[in-house]
């Protein structure tokens, strides 16, 4: 029965995540609260939780230290209500199969389901280590009151580790012997334990000696069982914690704390909201501004007769370049491509004002197709009424009333190839090049630093070479001690011998040919043939069907490949695999889209990936997936399947200047075998970079076309 | 150990691309890192052009368009724009560094250029504003949140007019009638003044709010003074 109600719990709890998941309400002008965290990464006071949450969106970094444990923690405010965490940990114990560690990786939820009112608490529940090894496995209630404005103070109930000490029987009439359950090789997700056995009081006490400075006490459960039986550990005198946390700047705090009076250690965290913007609207120059027909005809007089030519060196100075144009009496067809704009609302904004200002008065419509710089073809055509445009610049509520009068449609098929979309068919660049590798139980943070040198040369305007040239000059990634998982073929397991045989070598990272295609209007293709990452050469295809105005798509990407050689140059081994992987993607109306994609795998196993991801409409994206195929999870080993959370931060969002530039990030917690893929940079795959150019792209950003 | 720094070192020195894209975001993407490094905050986005110069009927007589001028409160920074947009009573003026700032009947109603522009703005009474005793008034103003979604200002404001006002352009003493509208918002406030040609609406000097974090600028109408109005 309790399991049921177990059950029913998890399934409110989804339920709460998706229709919250549209709330975007936190506090105005507060985007980062550093000094909510616990040594967990978690809303809490020094170890123990309470019931507050951080602001939407807030992205935290925190690391623990004290009496042997390490914490490092990744947190993010998914909604106004949920948390989530993931942590990597060192735990000292006896049983530690690291030099007397355990290095561990954890994932908890926190849902704060009442918020404080005037004389009730608010009140939260929590999973710590849900999804992981369970050795920080515990649940717990809490409630959270400011007495004063200074004063606050929590209390609540733990659950498994939270309940060590002083414990009582449980309050829900079930056994106090806590259910067991088998972690086996982590990663997965056992709910019958919860809130089983015996249950412990917490409590803690905060004051706010300044603005910055909070002075907290705290009654801990937590026995630290393992950390106080080994050497590396400490001792538990106490239940008692106390700490100070100061506020150094927005966004960054320390604390100093006693853990159980005999640990001394130190907290720092980073918190960031993606929403926060610095620059809000951004610091590029103003758009060049609309005139009346009376202006109009006396600028227009003064400039050259040549439209095309004025039209395309006012665009340049915004960075965009105009291809083709053609006036056919009502409508003026314009091909453009523009590399700098995050905000494709904005920059149509930006070449219909110019149009207004270049094209005859006869004209009434703009037909602005934008061609993809990579691939060549246009997705999209948006077609704006040239008077709307004029009369809604500058009035309350102008962006939307403009909306009403403009049309999306697809762009017809093909490549366009009557011009050329750059100067220079060869392009190269030489720069540092840094490569991180994490998790690893001997190396935790390892990596290398050395350089990257590319070239490419574009055949025509959906043809290009690219290749890619790298070279590790301070590298520890040559001494990766462990070895590839047993079980499956080591598709991916093995990349340890490809760090140790290229050691501080120059090796080739990657060398395609790479063709793009839209056969229709809605379909979209590739194809890369060459050496497509480090591991793998081979060839690849990827087919996307999307419309200009729907918010979803359908995906293929066959590949078939062959192994490389370990030393990165140009030999390739016998070994030959292929993946068949259907993907669907949906964009939600709020900032959330999902992917799923289901097919044959590298290692020759079936199965599905899921992916869910925040998109702040400003570039930035939090998101994770799993994969998960029908590879047993004992098969797999550590971690049983594959995972991962991505994080795309814009360099717009740091310098308020228009930039397309952003940096991506994969922490892959686990390197398996089982649900493996080709590792290829973010702009080898297609959808993104054509749902950038449909209806819920433009109508996300649309108040952004005046600016 | 010194060797690998050195080389290091040397690559990020010899960093370079053929793409002008490329080259200017690794450009930015360094900046970042060294006002990190440096503990620098974030540049300020501000469009300032330190100049020393008199204004005067002379320095304005060069000018042979239409011109304003824009001056940060203490001063220090001025901007000289020209009006580059004209639609139905809306003027927009621009500067040469990129910024332009809106108005209608000398109340300004856009920006753009600043790191937080006013994007829009609703007045009920703008035609009347300066023409009768206008005590109390209701404006709204949008602003771009850091997700490009609207960040509402509803401002409850009163006005006061004090008539004879002397006030000082360029090289001359006038006498205006001053309007005084003190702005309150559920999280800010403000207050205008707006210097207005006595029996006529035209504002001659003003000192207007943009937003919280470029807070007022002072605008100067010399485009009044340009059509021998004096």
């Amino acid at each position: 029965m309790f399991r049921n109600r177990i059950c029913i719990f998890l399934n409110l709890l989804i339920s709460v995540l998706l229709t919250t998941i549209n709330e975007v309400n936190a506090s105005e002008g507060i985007y980062e609260t550093p000094r909510i965290l616990n040594t967990y990464g978690m809303p809490g006071s020094i170890d123990t939780p309470t019931a507050e949450v951080f602001p939407e969106g807030q992205f935290s970094v925190s690391s623990s230290i004290f009496g042997g444990t390490i914490r490092t923690n990744l947190s993010f405010q998914v909604t106004n209500g949920v948390t989530v965490s993931f942590r990597y940990a060192r735990i000292p114990s006896a049983r530690g199969n690291h030099r007397g560690y355990f290095w561990d990786r954890s994932f908890d939820i926190h849902y704060l389901f009442n918020e404080q009112k005037k004389y009730l608490p608010s009140i939260a529940i929590g999973l710590r280590d849900f999804i992981g090894t369970g050795l920080y496995t515990g649940e717990y209630l809490v409630a959270t009151k400011n007495i004063t404005q200074n004063i606050k103070i929590s209390g609540g109930l733990g659950w498994g580790r939270l309940s060590g000490k002083n414990n009582k029987a449980n309050i829900f009439g079930l056994s106090n012997e806590r259910i067991a359950f088998s972690t086996g090789f982590g990663g997965t997700l056992h709910s019958n334990h919860f809130f089983s056995g015996s249950n412990s009081p917490f409590f803690s006490l905060s004051y706010d000696l300044s603005p910055r400075l909070e002075i907290i006490a705290e009654i801990s459960s937590d026995d630290y069982g393992m950390e106080v039986a080994t050497s590396r550990g400490f001792k538990r005198r106490n239940d008692v914690n106390f700490a100070l946390k100061y506020e150094l700047a927005q966004g960054f705090s320390l604390m100093g704390k006693l853990m159980h009076g005999d640990a001394i250690g130190l907290s720092g965290t980073l918190a960031l909201n993606p929403r926060n913007n610095p620059y809000k609207s951004g610091i590029e120059p103003a758009p060049l501004p609309l005139l009346g027909n009376k202006a109009l005809i006396e600028t227009q007089s003064l400039m050259k007769s040549d439209i095309f030519s004025e039209s395309a060196e006012l665009l340049e100075l915004d960075g965009i370049i105009l291809l083709t144009m053609k006036i056919e009496n009502k409508f003026v067809n314009v091909e453009v491509f523009d590399r700098n704009y995050l905000d494709v609302s904005q920059m149509i904004g930006r070449v219909a004002r110019v149009l207004s200002k270049t094209v005859p008065l006869s004209v009434e419509f703009f037909k602005i197709k934008v061609v993809d710089y990579q691939a060549g073809y246009s997705v999209s055509k948006i077609i704006i009424e040239r008077e709307s445009l004029r009369e809604f610049e500058l009035k309350f509520d102008g962006p939307a009333s403009l909306w009403k009068d403009v049309q999306i449609e697809n762009a017809s098929a093909g490549i366009n190839s009557s011009f050329t979309l750059s100067d220079s068919p060869t392009t190269w660049s030489f720069y540092p090049d840094v490569d991180l590798l994490l998790f690893d139980p001997h190396f935790p943070i390892n990596g290398s630093l050395g350089w990257e040198a590319t070239l490419s040369y574009r055949i025509n305007n959906s043809t290009i070479i690219n290749s890619s040239v790298k070279q590790p000059i301070l590298t520890a990634l040559n001494e990766i001690k462990r070895g590839p998982k047993s079980g499956l073929p080591n598709v991916r397991s093995d990349f340890m011998f490809y760090y140790r045989d290229i050691s501080t070598r120059p090796y080739i990272s990657s060398l395609t040919i790479d063709q793009f295609y839209k056969p229709f209007k809605n379909i979209y293709g590739q194809i890369n043939f060459g050496y497509l990452e480090m591991m793998y050469a081979g060839i690849r295809a990827e087919a996307i069907w999307k419309d200009a105005n729907k918010p979803y798509a359908i995906g293929l990407d066959l590949a078939s490949i062959n192994k490389r050689n370990t030393y990165g140059d140009f030999s390739i081994l016998s070994n030959n695999y292929s993946t068949i992987i259907g993907s669907v993607y949906y964009d939600f109306q709020s900032d959330w889209n999902v992917q799923l994609d289901a097919g044959r795998y590298l290692a020759g196993d079936y199965g599905t990936t899921f992916s869910l991801s925040r998109n702040f409409n400003n570039g930035w994206e939090i998101g994770a997936y799993a994969t998960l195929t029908n590879v047993k999870f004992s098969t797999f080993g550590e971690g049983s399947f594959d995972k991962g959370i991505t994080l795309k931060i814009p360099l717009s969002w740091f310098t308020g200047k228009k930039s397309q530039a952003y940096s991506k990030s994969v922490i892959r917690p686990i390197t398996g075998d089982g649900g493996a893929r080709l590792h290829l940079d973010d702009d080898k795959f297609l959808y993104r970079n054509i749902a950038r150019y449909g209806e819920r792209s433009f109508n996300k950003n649309w108040k952004r076309v005046y600016r | 150990m010194m060797r690998t720094i050195f080389v290091l070192l040397s690559l990020l020195c010899l960093s370079c691309s053929s793409d002008s894209i490329i080259s200017s975001e690794k450009t930015l993407l360094y900046k970042i890192y060294k006002d990190v490094i440096k503990t620098k905050p974030a540049s300020s986005p501000s469009k300032d052009i330190n100049e020393k110069i008199l204004y005067d009927k002379a320095w304005l007589s060069k000018f042979n368009y239409p011109i304003i001028l824009l001056s940060s409160l203490d001063g220090k920074n001025t901007a000289t724009l020209v009006a580059l947009g004209n639609y139905k009573d809306k003027l927009t003026w621009v500067s040469a560094d990129g910024i332009s700032v809106s108005f209608l009947n000398g109340i300004l109603i856009a920006t753009r250029g600043y790191s937080e522009d006013l994007m829009e703005s609703q007045h009920n009474d703008l035609n009347t504003l300066f023409s009768k005793n206008t005590k109390k008034r209701i404006k709204k103003y949008r602003y771009l949140n850091g997700e490009n979604q609207y960040r509402e200002l509803t401002f409850t404001c009163t006005v006061v007019e004090k008539t004879n006002t002397p006030s000082f352009f360029l090289d001359m003493k006038l006498e205006t009638t001053k309007f005084t509208e003190t702005c309150k918002a559920s999280t800010t406030g403000h207050t205008n003044e707006y210097y207005v040609l006595p029996n006529t609406s035209i504002v001659l000097k003003s000192k207007q709010w943009i937003s919280e974090t470029n807070g007022s600028i002072n605008i100067y109408n010399y485009y009044a003074f340009q059509n021998n109005l004096f």
